[in-house]
This record gives C-alpha cells, structure tokens and sequence, in this order.
C-alpha cells in the first residue's frame, strides 16, 4: 500500500495531476477579485458563495496554505524526478551513441514486423514509452547510404558488422537533457521566488514635495523633494518622477532621482516610481481655531486630535458636483467615528463642513503625490538564472532533438534505419525522403 | 503616415479575405492553381501588413505594440507569418485555408477597435516593451497553428476515402507531429514573454510578479501546455486526446488575450 502510495506520488500522473491543481487555483486566484473583505464577497457571490470563498480562502489563493503545499508538493516532485532520474541520463546518452543499442533496436523492429511484439520495446522497456509509436524506421534497398546520412546533415562513423560495411552517425544527444535542464529551471525558479517573497524588505512611502516620511521601521527618511508629471500634448502622464533624498539613522544622505522604469538605489535599496494619486491639504478647526493642518493622500486617515473622530480622504473627482447644471471638482472623504464608518460627503475646494457642533474641516489645494517603492530582495538572481535555465532547457528539449542513423550494406543496396526521440512522423518522412532521392523508395 | 497605414490596413483586410475566398473556391473546385494563387495573395496581405505596422510605428513613433488595436493586428499578422512558415516547411499549403477563418477573425476584430494612435502611457515606455509583445505574437500564433491543424486532425477522418483531401492534407501522424511542433515553439515564445514581461514588470513597478490576472493567465497557458507536454510523453496522448487538447488549450490563448483585458481588472487592461 505504502509502496503503490509512493510510486504514484513520484509518477508523471501525479505531476500532470498537480499540475491540473495548479492551473485551477490561478483560474480561481484570476477570477475571483482578490483581497477583498468578507462583506464584499457575501455581496457578490451571496450568503454560501462568500462564506465559501473565504473558508477556502480564495480571497487570497496565492498566499493560502494549500497554495503553498501545492508548491512544495511540486518542487518535491521536481527535485526527486530530477534527482532519480541522473544518473540514467548519463547511461541514456551513452547508450544513445553507441551503435549496438541501434543495431539492437532494429532487430526489435524486425522482430515486430515478423511475429508482431512492439517495435522498440526490448530497447525501451519503460511502461511510460509502451504506448509511443515505433521508434524506428527503416529503408531498403539505398543504393547510396552516405548520401542520405549528407542530406540529413549527419556525419557517418564507418564500421563493420558480420562481415558487412556499416555506417553509424548520433546527433544532439545532448538534447536528452532537455526536460531535466527544464525542470531545474523550474525549480530554481520556484525557490527564487519563494525565498525572495519571503526575505525582501519592501516599504513604500507616498508624500508631496517638501515632506519627510518615515520609511517603516528601518529609521530611515526619505525626503520628497521635487515631483513633476510630465504630460503629452493629449494630456497623457507619459513620465513621473521623483527626485528624494534618504537618510539613514546616523545621518548619512543619499539622493536619487527616480522615473518609471528607471529606478534607483539608496543605502542598497532598490527605489521605484510606483505610482501617483491625489492630495490635498485639509484643515480643522475646533471652535474656530486651527487644530490641524496637514497634507492628506487619498486612501489615508487624519486622526482629529483629542476626539473619537477620524477623517478619510476617499479623492478628488472632476465634476463630481453639481451646483444646479454648474459642475464642480470635488473632494470625497470621509467620517468614521470610534472606528465606526458614518457617512461620506463630497465637498468643493475651500468649503466648509461641518463635522460636530464644534469642528470644521475645509480641503483645498489638490495636487498630484507620488509613491514610491523601497525594496532589497536577494533573490532576484536566481529567479532569473532559473528563467534562463528554463529557456535553455525548452530549447534542448524542442530543438536538439536526439535522433541517429545506421545503415547496413546487402547484396541488394544498402538498409537505413533510423530513430528520432520525437520527430515521429516528421522524421520519418524525412529520412524516406533523403532515401528516396539518393535511390529508389522500396518501403 | 497615417492615412498610408489606413489604407494599407484596407488592403490587407481586402487580401485576407479574398485569399480565404480562393482557398475556399480551391477546396470546392479542386484546381492546383489556385491553391497557389491563394497562398501568393496571403503572402501578399503579409508584406502590405508589415508595411501597415511599419507606417503607424513611424507615425506612432514608437513600436505599435501598445493598445488593442494594435495587439490584434499583430496576432492577425504572426498567425499569417507563422502558418505561411509551417505550411512551407511542412509541405502543407492547404493549411493556409485552414488558418485563414482565423487570421480574418482576428483582423475583423481589430476593424472595430479604436484605431486612433494615443500616446503611451508611461509605464509602457520602455524597451522590454517590443521584446515581450513581439514574442508574445510569434507565440500566439503558434498555438493558433497548432489549434487548426489539430482541427484538421479531429476532421480528417471524414475526409479518409478522398484522393483529394489524401493528396493535400498529410496523414493524421504528421498532422499530430506538426501540432506538436508548433506548439513547441509557442510555449519556447511564451516562456520569452512571460520572463521579459517579468523583467519589465520589475523595473516598472518594483515587482517582478504580482499575480496581476493577465501575468496569471499567461501562467495558465504555459501549464496548460506543459501539462500537454507530459501527457504527449508520458501518457501517451497522441492523436485525438492531443488534438483536442491543443484546441482547448488555443482557447486559454484567447482568453489570456481577449478575455483578461476586457473581463478582468488589472494593470495589462490598457484599451
Ligand atoms: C511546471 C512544471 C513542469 C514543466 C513546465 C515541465 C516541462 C517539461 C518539458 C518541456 C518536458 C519535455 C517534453 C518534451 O520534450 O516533449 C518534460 C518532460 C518530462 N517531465 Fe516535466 N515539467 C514540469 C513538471 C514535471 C514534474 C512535477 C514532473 C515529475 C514527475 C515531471 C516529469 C517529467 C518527465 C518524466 C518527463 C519526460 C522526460 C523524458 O522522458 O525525456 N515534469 N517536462
């Protein structure tokens, strides 16, 4: 039982199946909105739906728990058919350039034309291959053998086999690495990126020109001193930049001016232009004097001193007002009391609400904050090394496709054998061709 | 520039359908000529098509690799590139009226889409930009060839008793074999995008991957064909599993495409 357990779990059908999980779990991580809270999901998907979908967490599929035993479950299956599967290799790719692995195969091949056994089974005897199609193919009756390995464009060994003349010529065997380079690939990929995910310091830090921000809890500040959009002549952002300065806890200042797609460095941090959104500056009095007065960035609270009371800057909409068909920008935000939300109010610039009998808060002076990411991630590399491996693995696996050639010279011409790992029919034709034209086609 | 592009785009819509007319006309009527003719006209669509995407780059300044519009004629033109490539290397130019439905398809879509040249946004200025969606082209592509002629396998068993069709359309094992290869090369092009998309992703926002729904679907595809892969090789799954397979998976290709930009939120859905 223990035994039949562990040889479908290491089986390919255990990997496709895996594989099948996977796909899944992104259709569900891609369709349904992720991150989104509880009350959300009961309003969209109804009282079972969102109960679901948060039980299963599919809110949040690719941070879940089963998301990432799916992952482990799939680097394991990697590393262990990675691993067992080595030293084979080296005995395949030795076995494939030795022509009396060829000459055997062929054999096979007749035997099955003579008393109907598989074509290539004795050679291949792995159940995985049983169902593949014959691997060889065989010509007659070749009068020139030579030309058609030339056609081909492989390079014929000469030899001799009972008393007869033979040829013999291996190409790209190297390509029966193809599928393990891939898997490494794959898992170099997926330890990267879990490592990096798992490791990397990441803060971000939104503000206007003139603020100082803390960048989380490194004791770091990061000073916005310049941010300019640039605009098309239709009015596209076509750039944003940010020009900073950051300093570090014992007073040492770096700057940088950082843009879209062209981030910079400071203290070993990778800084990026995230994105923009709007500010403004909101002021509160109580009893008629200023108590607060503060640059506020939409999404962000504005606490109100010695009150339960917190403000939320929702944005500034164009024409979200309208004063009897005249329309006006506005600023949304809103009130939450104890935490408790109580209403959202759109107000325009410079005018006055009123909050509690005694508070008063007025928005004005809507401008453009920038957001800026901070990140050290180590991993990078090795994402990227695993990428590469990957490619180099595709390419070995669809385009050095180990394939041979033997002949044997008769009384009657030459006989062409010939076997291609996955060329199939292709290969077949190929080479029926190459005979055919260096001869007459007799089979 | 612009008006040159216009009527170029015309041109081509003009030479896709009328060499679909001739293969049609070829299938029904059966004259070698104009099997020929057809494959010339869709060739002849290909050059003036490359001259279209030229013009609105000059006119663009910059590669017109950005909207909807765009995207779409392109996938018009690397299905074209790619099925002209497979038909010839593969002694199969009936492929090419195989294909054709498809390619107009695509090219009729981009008809209707807004074809008014914006300028970029700034995120997409960049110069991963051509790499990823030029590769992200010849991959699509790809998988469409593969999608049709494992169509044509599922159907070619009707056609069995024809001299006709024997003539023209190659034995199931080739048309398996000539699926696989292509979806081969979709996934090698689809690997390049998804890892340059990655690169620019990390210099644009800092992140790499972010299971952005487009960078998830993009995924999708890729296991989906991996998953085609192993059951090629270590199941077995040839012929009519594999076709069917490589039909459904097309339609993940189209999904990734169309689908995720118009019914999914995320940073890729620029219209
Ligand atoms: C995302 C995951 C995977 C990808 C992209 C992938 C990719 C590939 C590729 C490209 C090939 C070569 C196919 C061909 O040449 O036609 C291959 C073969 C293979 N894969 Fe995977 N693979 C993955 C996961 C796995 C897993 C988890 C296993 C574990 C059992 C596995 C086992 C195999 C085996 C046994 C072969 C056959 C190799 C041969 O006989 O040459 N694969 N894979």
């Amino acid at each position: 039982m223990l035994k039949k357990t562990w040889r479908f779990l290491t089986s390919m059908k255990f990997a496709i199946l895996l594989l099948a999980v996977l796909t899944l779990a992104c259709v569900f991580g891609s369709v349904i909105p992720q991150g989104g809270t509880l009350d959300e999901y009961l309003g969209a998907y109804g009282e079972r739906g969102g109960a679901l979908i948060v039980g299963l967490c599919l809110d949040d599929v690719f941070h879940s728990a089963w998301f990432l035993v799916l992952t482990v479950l799939l680097v394991c299956d990697l590393l262990y058919c990675n691993l067992i599967r080595l030293p084979s290799l080296f005995s395949r790719m030795k076995r494939f350039r030795d022509p009396q692995t060829a000459w055997r195969l062929s054999e096979a091949a007749q035997a099955f034309d003579e008393a109907g056994t598989p074509a290539g089974e004795e050679a291949e005897p792995k159940p995985a291959r049983r169902r593949q199609e014959p691997a060889v193919c065989t010509v007659k009756q070749v009068p020139d053998a030579a030309a058609v390995f030339e056609t081909l464009h492989m390079k014929p060994v000469s030899g001799e086999r009972a008393g007869r003349k033979t040829l013999f010529a291996a190409q790209n065997s190297v390509g029966l690495w193809g599928a393990w380079v891939t898997h490494l690939g794959i898992l170099l990929l997926i330890v990267g990126f879990t490592l990096g995910q798992t490791t990397r310091q990441l803060y971000t830090v939104h503000g206007v020109p003139g603020q100082t921000l803390p960048v989380g809890d490194t004791g770091c500040t990061l000073t916005i001193n310049d941010f300019d959009v640039s605009l098309t002549d239709s009015g596209v952002a076509s750039q944003f930049t940010s020009d900073v300065t950051m300093r570090d806890p014992a007073g040492v200042t770096e700057s940088a001016v950082v843009s879209v797609n062209r981030p910079g460095d400071l203290f070993g941090y990778k800084v990026f232009q995230n994105s923009i959104g709007t500010a403004a500056k909101v002021t509160v009095t109580k009893d008629g004097a200023v108590v607060q007065e503060e640059v506020l960035c939409a999404g962000d609270y504005l606490y109100v001193l010695d009150t339960p009371m917190a403000l939320f800057f929702d944005g500034y909409y164009r024409d979200a007002l309208d004063f009897g068909g005249m329309k006006a920008d506005a600023f949304a935000w809103s009130t939450y009391y104890n935490g408790v939300y109580s209403e959202t109010r759109y107000q325009a610039e410079g005018e006055t609400a009123i909050s509690t009998d005694s508070i008063r808060v007025v928005f004005s002076e809507p401008q453009s904050y920038t957001l800026l990411q901070l990140k050290r991630e180590r991993f990078i590399w090795l994402v990227l090394l695993g990428g590469l491996v990957t490619l180099a693995g595709l390419v070995l696996s669809f385009y050095l496709q180990p394939r041979r050639l033997w002949a044997e010279q008769t009384e009657a011409g030459w006989t062409v054998h010939g076997e291609s790992r996955k060329g199939g029919a292709l290969f077949r034709d190929r080479l029926r061709e190459a005979a055919g034209e260096n001869g007459p086609k007799t089979t | 520039m612009l008006k040159a592009e216009s009527t170029l785009f015309y041109l081509v819509l003009g030479c896709y359908f009328l060499a679909m007319a001739i293969h049609f006309v070829f299938l029904a009527i059966r004259k070698e000529k104009l099997s020929k003719l057809a494959l010339l006209v869709q060739l002849v669509g290909l050059i003036l098509h490359t001259a279209a995407i030229v013009c609105r780059g000059i006119a663009a300044g910059r590669l017109p690799l950005t909207n909807q519009y765009e995207f779409a004629t392109s996938f018009a033109w690397g299905l074209c590139l790619v099925s002209l490539i497979f038909a010839r290397r593969f002694k199969f130019p009936v492929l090419g009226a195989f294909v054709a439905p498809l390619i107009c398809l695509i090219i009729g879509y981009a008809a209707f889409q807004n074809r008014e040249v914006r300028d970029l946004m700034s995120t997409l200025r960049s110069n991963w930009l051509g790499f990823h969606v030029s590769t992200a082209i010849i991959s699509y592509g790809s998988f469409g060839v593969s999608a049709v002629v494992s169509a044509i396998f599922l159907f070619r068993g009707r056609m069995r008793d024809d001299h006709f069709w024997g003539q023209h359309i190659p034995p199931r094992e080739k048309l398996d074999a000539i699926s696989y290869r292509s979806v081969c090369l979709g996934l090698l092009f689809l690997t390049f995008t998804i890892l340059s998309g990655a690169i620019w992703a990390e210099q644009a926002w800092g992140s790499y991957w972010s299971w952005d729904p487009k960078e998830t679907w993009s995924l999708i595809t890729w296991i989906i064909y991996a998953i085609y892969l192993h059951l090629r090789l270590g199941r077995g799954w040839r012929g009519k599993s594999a076709a069917i397979f490589a039909v459904v998976g097309f339609v993940a290709v189209l999904f990734t495409y169309v689908g995720v930009n118009t019914l999914l939120p995320g940073v890729h859905s620029y219209r």
